[in-house]
């Protein structure tokens, strides 16, 4: 009798439990049973409202703040759209977060210029400073990632054209020329390519991770730090790039010298070519 | 039976109840957009590799003429990579206008 008595208990509270949850859930957005059953008289007042010259002052800086905001959007969308080595997947999510902060944007622009009341106006002034964590945060993360994404485009060139400079070179050195350096050179540009690739990865990985703060002062502080990091990433990943550049030229200008003292160096066709 | 030990029951129900509702993932949140893009620019970043060139020449030139125009290229886009690393930057130090 007991166990029944328990196993009765359990499931009714259960049952109770299961069915009264989704109802407490809907009543909390039900509309209130109890109507006002008296009709309101509508009359229509003309306000006219000055602000001053102080509230004006806070509109235009507003105004400006925002406008300030969309045009750093705007140009990165457009930088966006050219990114090359990344899915559309996270080209589109990178384009659908800054279409969203530029909706918002406008729309407490126009929310602004037609408050009427200064309470209002001051809130949504205030919401500029609010929507500031968000913007602070879209905008470095997709700065960092069409960085990264230039930087991978980077490492295909200059990979094509380090194995184009491997058939060079074995060809100068059986003409007999010294390709010490160039094979060095062309050692050392492999390497700074491994390497920026890896950056580049780390710091679009880092940052692309992170959500807006939301008001949490150590997710903000977090966060800030996380993107200096991919920051310093993406900085070492230019520093490669520019070092393998330097190679490159080296080895231009050693397979130049070889090519006019040893002219037995093989010249291949260049009809397909175009010299820019 | 009293009435402790079915409030004691009661309660142990509720905390199993909460406790099926939070392992079957109805409470946890979804992963941030971002992330999941980020998962999927990681692990598949070679969209268009093939169909870009940015101005290089073929890739079975290996003329001077063809050495010296990918040259070119590349150092086009590494002005373009030193404007990105400004506006990284910029973006980084970005002060919000005091209202």
């Amino acid at each position: 009798m007991k166990k029944y008595t328990i196993a009765t208990s359990i499931s009714s509270l259960a049952l109770v439990v299961t069915v009264l949850a989704p109802t407490a859930a809907f009543a909390q957005t039900d509309a209130p049973t109890a109507q006002p059953t008296a009709t309101p008289v509508t009359t229509t007042v003309p306000i006219t409202v000055v602000l001053t010259a102080k509230q004006q002052a806070s509109v235009t800086k507003a105004e400006q703040e925002i406008d300030r905001r969309v045009a750093a959007l705007d140009d990165l969308a457009t930088r966006v759209q050219q990114m090359q080595k990344v899915t559309d997947a996270f080209k589109q999510s990178l384009v659908t977060s800054i279409q969203a902060q530029v909706s918002a944007l406008t729309t407490l622009r126009a929310k602004i210029a037609a408050d009427t009341d200064a309470a209002t106006l001051k809130t949504d002034i205030q919401s500029i400073t609010d929507s500031y964590r968000v913007y602070a945060l879209v905008l470095p993360q997709a700065r960092i990632a069409t960085a990264g994404d230039r930087v991978m485009a980077l490492v295909d060139m200059m990979t094509a054209l380090g194995t184009k400079f491997q058939q060079r070179i074995a060809s100068a050195q059986s003409a007999g020329g010294d390709v010490s350096a160039l094979s060095a050179a062309l050692s050392d540009l492999g390497a700074k390519l491994l390497d920026a690739s890896a950056q580049a990865r780390a710091g679009v990985s880092v940052s692309a991770s992170l959500v807006p703060d939301g008001g949490d002062k150590a997710k903000l502080a977090s966060n800030t730090t996380a993107l200096k990091a991919s920051r310093s990433d993406i900085q070492t990943a230019q520093k490669d790039i520019q070092t393998g550049e330097k190679d490159i030229k080296t080895i231009l200008a050693g397979l130049q010298k070889i090519a006019s003292t040893t002219l037995a160096v093989p010249t291949p066709s260049a009809a397909t070519s175009t010299t820019r | 039976m009293s009435t402790a030990i079915k409030w004691i029951i009661g309660l142990i129900v509720l905390a199993a109840l909460a406790w099926l509702v939070w392992y079957s993932g109805l409470l946890s949140a979804p992963a941030p957009v971002a992330q999941r893009a980020a998962l999927v620019a990681t692990t598949t970043p070679q969209q268009s590799a093939a169909t870009t060139t940015n101005g290089m020449s073929a890739p079975a030139d290996t003329s001077s003429a063809a050495l010296n125009q990918d040259a070119a290229a590349i150092d086009a886009q590494v002005q373009g990579l030193q404007i990105d690393t400004t506006s990284v930057d910029a973006s980084l130090s970005d002060k919000s206008i005091t209202q």
